[in-house]
């Protein structure tokens, strides 16, 4: 019933303006005289993966001799839900322009994807080291310019939310079992999703032209006067080596044009006849 | 009610059989693992850490594999945060060879020479490491259970550790042996230095001239600037018209012009040519000059080749006049590819009184020549950073030495441009092309790849009117 392919990686590039803001997250480590030693950098991952990459890219050598390395940050999409606060007329449209030509775009619909960071880390310090460095900026949101659909350059602000952390540090009960120390963020990122981006027959107006008449019945009135204003080119579109009437019509979207205004007065019952493109 | 004194509890001659007898059968069907100490470096008293450690000393010693049948633990398993091996495993090692063999020998290695922290050396401890040779693999020792078996003939014979996968952080492993050390050396957060070994000196020379610009005065510093403003001289009659740019400095959120440096002084002006300032959105700046005419200054100073290898702008001599004022130079450096080279020499004092042309003498780059090997696992310190960090490879053809454990320097982590690295054991000396902090190894962190995909996508034209991000 859809049946017209689009696909604008909308989710794709949340994802990856998500992944973005967390990857540069460092973590340093001081001696006993509070010297700072080590500087490390803590990578962020797309927690999801396929299970046979996973196992031949971080473990070539099968006989790895560490468990893993720490710290590291991982996040995962974890829902998308319909937003209904941001809903928007269903049917109304607006223009974009792809390239040269002009678009119909739907209003884009809200939808809220979840997603959810997690911080391993094997000490408490590491922890709050990474968390100091992301909180001070979600109040609670932090806001991107993200474009959505490059097609059309459309670039949309994406809030994320900040909604919750919670932690977890398994440090009680025997010793078989490892202390593990996981921070949790939940974050909601407000994006929207479009439809397909359709031709729309608009174009550029290149023409506009009016008749004034002495009264408001035409067939009686004298007509006075015609205004017309016509697109102007500023460039030689067709290298003829001259600017005029046919590099008018060649004039697209987007260019930079001039106008040219004309006055003509009549005193004649005349009507211009649009598809004669003539007086009668 | 006391014990039966007929039945004896164990004698001292059956306990020391015993405990010989289970020597006697770990060294025949034991593993020789090597035990390595932990040093504590820097701890935290409040959450009770130890933040740093090393790894810096091995004990041999035998060790009965209880599981025979493989490690126990889950196993290798994909996490949310990627591949996590945990494997587990027990051994058995015995009570006096420990306390023989390798308890004396830790109790003297907190000798006090170092900042390192040794604690408790009397038994084996939690948080040390085995290094296991069938697998290949660090385990941390996680327990130690000292009571199993339960006092045979009244006293224990063993220790059993039970240990799992060491999770690595910036740990230094550095037991001098090459099989274990050099386990980690693709783990752990791994960075990248382009060194280059040539330097070349950069070669520069100077034209002179009357009617010169001899001194600029800057009268008006100038406020509200947010980039170098234009500055313009007036005209030379001899077409020879001075070219200057300005150098700019900011206080208390004031951007101003600090100082106006002259890449040429111009020639043939007979009055001071008027300065005009343009651009850079501030307002307010002014300045005057003098002029040198009836005898010649250094105009300006063409750098005719740039040179390589130069962190940090070079000292310029220009050959003084035999009677006069010496002309002083001022050099630029910038990068160039993966090379330093001389860019701009300025001219800070045209002097005056040449009668020929002066020569102009470059100061050599750091490092004219690399020399040596960098060593796995030696720490190299950069010259002008100070900053340190722990050798992962080197490749003497291509230059590039992976290091980890980078430190903070005089001034954030990481080194600077044409620094010389010089390691610390080794000796070997290069200096540094450029400096990537990104991981060079982690086939887990996805972070820079994020980082390009998102510069197509994301539009940072927009700032933030809180503040810089």
């Amino acid at each position: 019933m859809f049946g017209t392919y689009f696909y604008h990686e909308i989710i794709r590039k949340t994802v990856i303006s998500f992944g973005t803001v967390f990857n540069d997250i460092h973590v340093r480590h001081q001696d006993n005289t509070g010297k700072d030693l080590v500087d490390t950098k803590v990578p962020i991952a797309y927690g999801p993966r396929q299970k046979f990459l996973a196992r031949i890219q971080q473990q070539p050598d099968l006989n790895k001799a560490i468990a893993i390395s720490l710290p590291r940050m991982s996040f995962e999409m974890t829902s998308v839900t319909y937003d209904p606060s941001r809903k928007s007329g269903i049917t109304q449209t607006f223009k974009a322009k792809d390239g040269k030509k002009f678009k119909k775009v739907f209003m884009p619909v809200p939808y809220n994807l979840g997603f959810q960071l997690n911080i391993l880390t094997k000490l408490q310090d590491d922890s709050l080291q990474i968390l100091e460095q992301i909180l001070p900026f979600f109040q609670p949101g932090y806001t991107l310019t993200v474009d959505l659909v490059n097609s059309i350059g459309e670039k949309r602000d994406i809030p994320l939310i900040l909604n919750g952390i919670s932690y977890s540090d398994d440090y009680e009960g025997n010793f078989d079992t490892r202390r593990a120390l996981i921070y949790t963020l939940d974050f909601t990122a407000k994006s929207y999703m479009f439809g397909p981006i359709a031709d729309t027959t608009d174009g550029l107006i290149r023409k506009v032209q009016v008749d004034y008449y002495s009264d408001t019945d035409t067939r009686t009135a004298n007509r006075e006067m015609r205004y017309r204003v016509e697109s102007t080119a500023k460039k030689d579109y067709n290298d003829d080596q001259v600017i005029d009437a046919a590099d008018n019509m060649l004039i697209e979207p987007g260019d930079d044009f001039g106008f040219t205004e004309t006055r003509e007065f009549f005193g004649d019952s005349k009507e211009y006849s649009p598809t004669r493109k003539i007086d009668i | 009610m006391a014990l039966n004194p007929f039945f004896l509890q164990g004698a001292q001659s059956e306990q020391r059989l015993t405990q010989d007898l289970i020597n006697e059968h770990l060294r025949m069907f034991g593993v020789e693992v090597t035990y390595i100490p932990r040093k504590f470096i820097g701890t935290d008293d409040v959450w009770n850490e130890v933040e740093s450690s090393k790894f810096d000393d091995n004990f041999s010693i035998e060790a009965y594999v209880n599981t025979y049948e493989g490690y126990s633990g889950a196993g290798d398993v994909l996490t949310k945060f990627g591949m996590n091996i945990r494997d587990e495993v027990d051994l058995t090692i015995s009570k006096e060879r420990f306390e023989d063999f390798i308890a004396p020998f830790m109790a003297g290695l907190d000798d006090g020479t170092d900042d390192s922290e040794m604690v408790l050396t009397s038994r084996p401890r939690e948080g040390d490491l085995i290094y296991f040779p069938l697998g290949q693999r660090l385990f941390e020792v996680k327990f130690v259970e000292h009571e199993d078996p339960f006092y045979q003939l009244g006293k224990n014979y063993v220790y059993q550790l039970k240990c799992e996968l060491f999770e690595l952080e910036d740990e230094v492993i550095d037991t001098s042996i090459e099989a274990i050390d050099t386990q980690v050396k693709d783990e752990g957060y791994i960075t990248t230095l382009k060194l280059v070994g040539l330097g070349r000196t950069a070669i520069a020379t100077a034209s002179i001239g009357s009617g010169y610009v001899e001194e600029i005065f800057l009268n008006n510093d100038g406020s509200g600037f947010t980039s170098a403003p234009t500055i313009t001289f007036s005209d030379s009659p001899a077409n020879d018209t001075t070219r200057a740019i300005g150098i700019m400095t900011t206080r208390a959120n004031v951007t101003s012009i600090e100082k106006i440096l002259v890449l040429n002084a111009g020639s043939g002006y007979v009055t001071p040519p008027t300065i005009s300032f343009s651009g850079g959105g501030g307002t307010g700046a002014a300045a005057t000059c003098s002029i040198g005419s009836g005898y010649n200054g250094v105009v300006r100073v063409n750098v005719i080749d740039g040179g390589v290898g130069y962190g940090t702008a070079p000292t310029v001599t220009i050959s003084a006049p035999g009677n006069g004022v010496q002309a002083t130079g001022i050099s630029s450096v910038g990068p160039s590819g993966q090379n330093r080279i001389v860019k701009f020499v300025y001219v800070d004092n045209p002097g005056k009184g040449y009668t020929s042309t002066p020569t102009v003498t470059i100061a050599d780059p750091e490092s004219m020549v690399g020399v040596g090997t960098y060593q796995y696992n030696e720490t190299i310190k950069g010259s002008r950073s100070g900053t340190t960090a722990t050798v992962r490879s080197w490749d003497g053809d291509t230059k590039i030495l992976l290091v980890t454990n980078v430190g903070i320097g005089s001034t954030v982590a990481g080194f600077f441009s044409g620094e010389e690295i010089v390691g610390q054991t080794s000796g070997a000396a290069y200096a540094t092309a450029s400096y990537n902090s990104d991981d060079a190894n982690d086939k887990y962190s996805d972070g820079d790849e994020f980082e390009f995909q998102a510069d197509q996508i994301i539009d940072f034209t927009e700032s933030n009117p809180f503040g810089v991000v």
